[in-house]
């Protein structure tokens, strides 16, 4: 039985088996390799995508879990508005040092500010505190998200 | 070969699990850590019984199935709850981690789990042959180990609508977000004409299941807070003999004053 869900606006269906990890799913099937593998336990964010609107670790859904839900990548996401204003705030505070946390960082920044776009210094962080970085000590990041949530205001 | 289902209604569900050995799954959380290549997945995100929260004359109701995130955000949820939702993992996992898992997990270690001990909370079990409703503390029966049997599921948690508001409730981990508690502590105090009408508390993370020592606090009930300052140092040391904590990465003395700590603060905060 296939399982259906929509990826980045398209209708999709997979062969995958309903006990399977959607990260792996995403990254070998779909080739979506901007969800990024790091702890496989719900510690590190790094392979976080937006499932039905909201953020989640991909390494804790099961494919079965998917079916009929709509899945936000950073491929999906790159394409949007919001992602130019993150980009811009993100480089123009050199938030980004290694990037291998940041599609998870990015997706999260964007939950943060679909939730509040006017959100305090205490709420960026909490909303970012899934999400492992071992480059930045996270100031930077959390300066860009306060930045992208000021110049990119209204996107949101 | 079927690896899962998605029932869409409770009985649907209830059907499956008395004729199959298949592993509910809601959020899937605890699961996935390690994910049976071989297991055959029940998903109960779409049992419109688990997945509200409800209230009625007497209890609010919260569907098994329900997040974190969907208790943070519901207005029903009494804020003992709340808090305690706030500050188990992180946004990504609470938007999936369910209160029903939580419990069913069977850890002592279950931040909601705590809470619903504290506030006596009422699980309300169903199988296709029947349903019961079980007091939290006759669930758990040993480390991992729960009464609920194989072919029912944890449909919905019933809390009190009142006596709720005095709370005090501390989680203690080594940093604030994805943390596991070392030692989580949630008690309920109500005083009526000058009188404790009644001492709840609950220790979590300590022990292979919570502990929660009512005939203890029963050695407060009834008294003014001036007697219960009276009482307090033998309350105290009743307690002092009942939490055995068990050593694990944290030390089992450790653990030990951490809880004596908090029961001093909590009777402490509320002038006794």
């Amino acid at each position: 039985m296939m399982i259906s869900f929509i990826l980045n606006g398209q209708e999709v269906a997979s062969a995958a088996k309903a006990n399977e990890r959607l990260l792996d799913i995403l990254r070998t099937e779909f080739t979506r390799t901007g969800v990024k593998c790091g702890c496989k336990e719900g510690e590190c964010g790094a392979c976080s995508v937006i499932l039905d609107g909201k953020l989640v670790n991909s390494c804790m859904v099961a494919m079965g879990y998917v079916e009929g839900s709509t899945v936000m990548t950073i491929e999906g996401y790159r394409e949007t508005e919001r992602f130019a204003a993150l980009d811009r705030a993100y480089a123009s505070v050199s938030a980004v040092q290694c990037g291998f946390c940041i599609p998870g960082m990015i997706l999260a920044s964007e939950c943060i500010l679909a939730k509040n776009p006017k959100p305090t210094e205490a709420e960026i962080r909490a909303g970012i505190s899934g999400n492992l970085c071992r480059c930045t000590g996270y100031n930077a990041i959390v300066k860009a998200i306060g930045l992208a949530a000021k110049e990119g205001e209204g996107l949101w | 070969m079927v690896n899962s289902y998605r029932p869409t209604s409770l009985q649907e569900a209830l059907n499956i699990l008395a004729k199959e050995a298949v592993t509910p799954y809601s959020g899937g959380t605890d699961l996935m850590i390690n994910p049976d290549v071989n297991a055959t997945y029940l998903f109960l995100a779409k049992v419109p019984e688990m997945n509200q929260i409800v209230a009625d004359t007497e209890h609010i109701r919260i569907g098994a199935a329900c997040t974190f995130t969907d208790i943070i955000e519901n207005e029903l949820v009494p804020s003992i709850l709340k808090e305690a939702a706030l500050q188990i993992a992180a946004p990504a996992i609470r938007n999936l981690g369910t209160v029903g898992g939580n419990i069913c997990n069977g850890s002592p270690k279950g931040d909601s789990a705590l809470i619903l001990f504290a506030i006596d909370a009422k699980l309300r079990l169903v199988s296709s042959r029947g349903e019961r409703v079980l007091p939290i503390t006759a669930f758990y029966l040993g480390r991992k180990k729960t009464a609920l049997q194989a072919d029912e599921l944890l449909v919905e948690i019933l809390m009190d609508r009142k006596g709720l508001n005095n709370y005090y409730y501390k989680k203690v981990g080594a940093r604030d977000a994805l943390a596991i508690s070392r030692v989580s502590f949630a008690a309920i105090l109500n005083v009526t004409d000058r009188k404790i009408l009644n001492c709840i508390t609950a220790f979590g993370a300590v022990s292979d299941v919570i502990i929660r020592r009512a005939e203890i606090d029963a050695m407060l009930i009834g008294k003014t807070i001036e007697e219960a300052k009276a009482a307090k140092e033998e309350y105290f040391a009743a307690y002092d003999q009942k939490i055995v904590p068990i050593k694990g990465r944290i030390s089992a003395e450790y653990r030990k004053a951490v809880c004596m700590n908090l029961l001093r603060d909590f009777l402490k905060s509320n002038g006794i």
